[in-house]
C-alpha cells in the first residue's frame, strides 16, 4: 500500500476536478487522459508509451474519488487490479488531499521478482513525465 | 593512483538506473531476462538490431547494475539482478508523492489566493 497527502491552498471544490477533468488531470499526471468520471466510467491516462487503465468506482464531489489502476502491459498489475482512493478534506480555505493506493502486488522483497514488471511500468511512467 | 576497476558490482544510483531504463529496447531486454538467464545471441534474436547495438544496450544495463553476466564456455549469459530493484522501489514510493507535489503546484498556480486585504 502506498499513501501520501499534501496540503493545497485551495478549497476541495477547486481541487476535485483535477481528478475528473482530463485537461486538469494532465497538468499533474500523465500527458494524455480519457476520463468518464462516473462509477464504471473509464479512467485512462497515458505516460509516454506507458498506459494506466482503470475505471472510476466512486465519484463524490467534492470530497472523494476512487478509481482502479493497472498497466495493460504488466501481468502483475492488470487494469482494475489495484485501487486508488483520494479523499479531499477541507481545512480552513485549504484542502488536505489524501491518496491511498491499495492492492498493489507484494514487492517489498527485492527478491520478489513478480514485482519487477510493475516497477518497470510505473517507473517508465515516472520517467516519461 | 590505482585505476578504478570496472564496477558493475557497486550498486548503481537511481540516476544510472533511470538512464538505463529510458530506452524501450533496454526495457524489453530486462523483460526477456526477468525469469530466464539468456545468452546474448538469443537476446539479440528478439530485436531488429545489429548484434553490436544489442551488445551496447547490454553494457549500459550491466553498468547500471541491472544485469548480471555469467560466462559459460564461450557464451555469456545474462539475467536480471534482483538487488537492483531497491533504488527502483524507492522511486516507486515517490511516484504518488511526486504527482501530488505537481498537483499542488498546478492548482495553486491556476488559483492564486488573492492577498488578504481588509474590505474596501
Amino acid at each position: 500500500m502506498i499513501s501520501t497527502s499534501v496540503r493545497i491552498a485551495a478549497p476541495p471544490e477547486v481541487v476535485f476536478p483535477y481528478f475528473t477533468d482530463p485537461q486538469l488531470l494532465v497538468t499533474w499526471i500523465g500527458d494524455r487522459a480519457d476520463l468518464d468520471a462516473r462509477p464504471g466510467g473509464t479512467f485512462a491516462v497515458d505516460f509516454g508509451d506507458t498506459a494506466a487503465r482503470g475505471s472510476y468506482v466512486a465519484v463524490e464531489p467534492p470530497h472523494r474519488v476512487v478509481f482502479t489502476w493497472g498497466i495493460p502491459q504488466d501481468p502483475t498489475l492488470p487494469p482494475g487490479s489495484s485501487t486508488v482512493e483520494v479523499v479531499l478534506v477541507a481545512d480552513g480555505g485549504d484542502t488536505i488531499a489524501n491518496l491511498t493506493h491499495r492492492d498493489l502486488p507484494p514487492d517489498r522483497e527485492p527478491s520478489h521478482r513478480e514485482g519487477w514488471e510493475r516497477c518497470l511500468a510505473l517507473l517508465a511512467a515516472a520517467v516519461c513525465q | 593512483m590505482t585505476p578504478e576497476p570496472e564496477e558493475p558490482e557497486a550498486p548503481a544510483g537511481p540516476d544510472a538506473v533511470l538512464r538505463a531504463l529510458a530506452d524501450p529496447h533496454r526495457r524489453e531486454i530486462l523483460r526477456l531476462v526477468q525469469h530466464a538467464e539468456l545468452p546474448a545471441g538469443q537476446i539479440a534474436a528478439h530485436f531488429d538490431l545489429t548484434q553490436q547495438a544489442v551488445s551496447q544496450h547490454l553494457t549500459v544495463l550491466k553498468r547500471a547494475g541491472l544485469l548480471a553476466e555469467r560466462r559459460e564456455g564461450t557464451r555469456r549469459l545474462y539475467s536480471l539482478r534482483s538487488e537492483s530493484l531497491q533504488p527502483l522501489r524507492t522511486l516507486l514510493d515517490e511516484f504518488w508523492p511526486d504527482a501530488f507535489a505537481r498537483l499542488k503546484q498546478s492548482v495553486e498556480q491556476a488559483h492564486p489566493r488573492t492577498e488578504e486585504r481588509g474590505p474596501t
